[in-house]
């Protein structure tokens, strides 16, 4: 699992590649408290490249949300593949983050 | 009507004063009428016999002074006899003195006087007051041959002649009927020498008699010796006739005898009918004369004045009732005005106007007093009325407040069966019929994580109180069966809820269990409830249960939770007292043995279907009560399970230590038993999911940190679905009964946990916990589509 992270301006985008299963989460949660740095802005996880998605991973995308939601910022999904889809969809997730194709 | 019915109350109760006063003016007036007639007939038999009396003393009077007038002239024709022609002076003396005589003859025996020759009768007669003196008697009227002149020669004294004509040819004057007074003349020796007569007319004599005429019509008679009539106003009857005529014709022994006792000279009174008319006949004899006078009275006349009077009292006296009668019928419907009032005011309140305003009576007497208790009494029926409409009102609103909450009470409970008729493990059948509108009995199923929880209960109490509390029950009886597995926590968890603020102390029996539907493990708890029958292919018999306490009864109580395994085919049969304690009419109660009979009986017909099962019972309950009233709810819940046969055609064991690093492992274990039994892609990323979060649930939270333990994953399928179960030694943790997460809820508010469980039951069809012999095993049902 592997996280790319990308400031531009106030837009953080954050590429994650591969499986985010439970141990990819645990590996990858320094990252995601980067990411909380940026949460006043705008931060994109691009999951153009991610296979699948474990709830802990879908935790550390609420922490993220509820982080953006204190301090004013945004938190866009990009281009979630179908079957990530349908577990954000089973979770009610898609109403929680802006979904981008 | 009602005018006529007071009309005729008026009318009856005059009837019968007038008839009283009449009956006793009758009475009174009949002694009255009574008296005053004889008084009356006595007045006019006294009064006819005085003028009778009268008129005989007229007539006698008039005889003496004939006798007399002869008598004073009997001496001066004796001195005299030499001088006959002195005769002629005497005999008109006579006439001069007596103008009511009608004439005198002074008669001798022939040749008595030398000088005259045969005939000498000085006779002088009176010609309507001229007195004129005639010698009487010649060839042609020998007097000496008269009866006048033979009665007193014959008799030799003084004596009164029958009534005769006064035939003298020679005689100037008409002739008329006279009667003679007659007495011898005799000389010195007393040899007879002559006669002289007096006659008095006897029409004269008549007139007299016929002028006493006390009533109009009364009339006089006067019959001589031969009773021939000498008195009659029928002149035709006069000299020919006698009073005995008539009989020859009608015989008539009263007319009869009045001529005999008239003859016979007697007096006296007598009622005779003459010619059809009731007539009183007073008679007397006329002194000397032989004649005897009568007096004849219509009855009619001689008591005239007394019908007259009684005419004027019976006319006065029908006047008077009727004037009575009118008074009275005028007061009395005066009186009872106010009465046909009130009777109109009654009728007004009979027809249905309670709400008319009757009058008070002004009136202090007996109707015054009944009309205002009837207006206190119509007052006091509106009152009640409206009392009675309120409370009617009340009474259904609430009977339909009733229907609507026996409505919920009934829709609260499962009605619909069979309730699972996609499953061949499971049947379930319930029935409460309560003994009012709402009742206290409740039962409650459904099937969560492949378990089926069950309940049944009993409220203490009946009616609304009891139905509440039920509500309550039930209700909290499915929130907190929703997360949390174990029937004792579950009435732990119901009772500490219950037991709080019960000031009304009241509480149910209960009885709740859960199913392990894939093992037929029940765990279950009592709560002071009947304990459950099974009947199964071993035999029947009731459940072994702790009684605890009733839910509600005491708080902080720890449940004691029971479990046994349950042999497929059997059938759970749960009901409440409503059952046992059923009463026929004579109080028996249908009672344990009955049920336990009944139990005995449908094993050995292998009957287990639910429906089958109560509906026997049911029968043999209705059977039992007869027309007894139902007197409490009756509750029956019958569950039959059917354990699965499973034919695994496919099956494969993972075993993994709690370490997060071997979830990739597990992730390919899934990946390949996927493949195996045919799932696409997307299925198995999901299955994936799933799988991963209930393994790594166990890795996390089974053992102690640190401490390590195995997670073995059992796939098998046969063929239609496929079960991971996922099993580990640690200590007990059942997912399934943690609350599930709200996914509506928006960032701020949505917890970060709860997610696994809720992927779980998202993707996979069936989600089942047990805790077995030290394990925990959860299992994990996907079915598979082809």
């Amino acid at each position: 699992m592997e996280v790319k992270i990308n400031t531009q301006d106030s837009v953080t985008t954050a590429q994650l590649i591969g499986r985010l299963d439970t141990p990819a989460s645990q590996e990858i949660s320094g990252d995601f408290d980067n990411l909380m740095q940026y949460a006043a802005g705008t931060v994109i996880l691009d999951c153009t490249e991610l296979e699948y998605i474990s709830s802990s991973g879908l935790r550390l995308f609420l922490s993220l949300r509820k982080a953006a939601a204190s301090k004013g910022g945004k938190v866009i999904v990009k281009a979630i593949n179908k079957d990530i889809r349908s577990v954000f969809m089973m979770t009610g997730f898609l109403n929680l983050f802006e979904i981008q194709d | 009507m009602k005018q006529e019915k007071q009309k005729s109350l008026a009318t009856k109760i005059s009837l019968w004063i007038v008839l009283f006063a009449g009956l006793i003016f009758i009475s009174a007036l009949g002694v009255f009428f009574n008296e005053s007639r004889l008084a009356v007939q006595k007045e006019a038999i006294d009064h006819a016999d005085q003028v009778l009396d009268n008129t005989v003393q007229r007539v006698d009077n008039i005889m003496d002074e004939v006798k007399v007038a002869t008598d004073n002239t009997d001496w001066l024709i004796t001195r005299h006899l030499n001088g006959p022609d002195s005769m002629f002076v005497y005999s008109r003396r006579i006439l001069q003195n007596n103008p009511n005589l009608n004439g005198c003859s002074i008669s001798f025996e022939p040749h008595y006087f030398e000088s005259k020759g045969m005939y000498f009768s000085a006779y002088s007669f009176n010609d309507n007051g001229n007195i004129i003196t005639t010698q009487e008697g010649n060839d042609h009227y020998q007097y000496f041959y008269m009866d006048w002149y033979q009665m007193p020669k014959l008799l030799d004294r003084p004596c009164w002649t029958e009534p005769f004509m006064d035939v003298n040819p020679d005689d100037i004057t008409s002739p008329e009927m006279i009667i003679s007074y007659c007495k011898p003349i005799k000389d010195d020796n007393g040899q007879f020498i002559g006669t002289i007569s007096v006659d008095l007319s006897l029409s004269w004599l008549s007139n007299t008699i016929e002028q006493v005429k006390p009533y109009p019509n009364s009339y006089s008679i006067m019959i001589g010796k031969g009773g021939t009539f000498y008195v009659h106003p029928d002149t035709t009857k006069l000299f020919y006739q006698t009073i005995f005529t008539q009989t020859l014709l009608e015989p008539d022994t009263a007319i009869t005898s009045l001529g005999h006792s008239m003859q016979a000279g007697e007096e006296g009174v007598r009622e005779i009918n003459v010619h059809g008319v009731d007539c009183y006949v007073f008679y007397k004899p006329l002194t000397d004369t032989g004649c005897s006078v009568g007096l004849v009275c219509p009855v009619s006349e001689v008591f005239s004045g007394y019908y007259r009077l009684i005419n004027t009292v019976i006319g006065t006296f029908i006047v008077g009732l009727l004037l009575m009668l009118m008074v009275f019928s005028s007061i009395i419907s005066k009186q009872l005005e106010p009465l046909e009032e009130l009777a109109y005011q009654a009728e007004e309140i009979a027809s249905g106007h309670f709400d008319d305003e009757l009058q008070e009576s002004g009136h202090n007497d007996e109707i015054g007093r009944l009309n205002n208790s009837f207006r206190n009494m119509q007052q006091s029926i509106v009152r009640q009325m409206e009392e009675l409409k309120q409370t009617n009102e009340q009474k259904g609103r609430i009977e339909g407040e009733l229907k609507i909450a026996s409505d919920i009470q009934m829709s609260m409970l499962p009605k619909i069966f069979p309730p699972f008729p996609e499953r061949d493990d499971i049947d379930v059948f319930g029935q409460l019929t309560p003994a009012k509108e709402v009742g206290g009995d409740l039962f409650d199923f459904f099937i969560r994580d492949e378990k089926l929880f069950f309940c049944i209960g009993d409220v203490s109490g009946k009616g609304v109180p009891a139905s509440l509390y039920m509500v309550v029950t039930k209700a909290l009886f499915r929130n907190i069966s929703a997360h949390e597995s174990s029937p004792g926590r579950i009435i732990t968890s119901l009772n500490n809820v219950m037991a709080q603020d019960n000031d009304s102390n009241m509480f149910v029996t209960m009885f709740v269990g859960v199913l392990d539907l894939p093992t037929g493990r029940l765990h279950y708890c009592n709560a002071g409830h009947d304990a459950p029958l099974l009947i199964g292919n071993i035999g029947a018999g009731f459940l072994p249960v702790d009684s605890n306490l009733p839910v509600g009864a005491m708080p902080e109580w720890d449940f004691k939770q029971q479990e046994t395994l349950i042999d497929p085919d059997t059938s759970i049969l749960l009901y409440t007292d409503g059952l046992t304690e059923a009463e026929n009419i004579s109080h028996d109660q249908f009672g344990m043995d009955r049920i336990t009979d009944l139990a005995h009986r449908l094993q050995k017909e292998r009957t287990f279907i639910p429906t089958a099962i109560i509906g026997a019972m049911t029968e043999a309950v209705h059977v039992f009560v007869g027309e007894a009233d139902q007197s409490d709810d009756l509750t029956m819940l019958a569950i039959q399970y059917t354990k699965h046969h499973q034919d695994i055609t496919f099956q494969r064991t993972l075993t993994l230590i709690n370490d997060l690093k071997r979830v990739p492992r597990l992730n390919t274990f899934i990946d390949e038993v996927c493949e195996a039994v045919g799932f696409d892609m997307a299925t198995t990323m999901q299955i994936n999911l799933a799988i991963e979060e209930a393994v790594v649930n166990v890795m996390n939270y089974a053992y102690p940190a640190g401490t390590k333990g195995d997670i073995t994953i059992e796939a098998k399928s046969n063929g239609t679905e496929v079960m991971f179960v996922i099993s580990d030694t640690g200590t007990p943790f059942d997912p399934t009964a943690k609350a599930e997460v709200d996914i509506t809820l928006s960032a701020e508010d949505r917890s970060i946990g709860g997610l696994g469980i809720h992927l779980i039951r998202q993707i996979m069809d069936h989600i089942n916990y047990e805790r077995s012999d030290g394990h925990n095993v959860l299992t994990l049902t996907k079915q598979i589509n082809k």
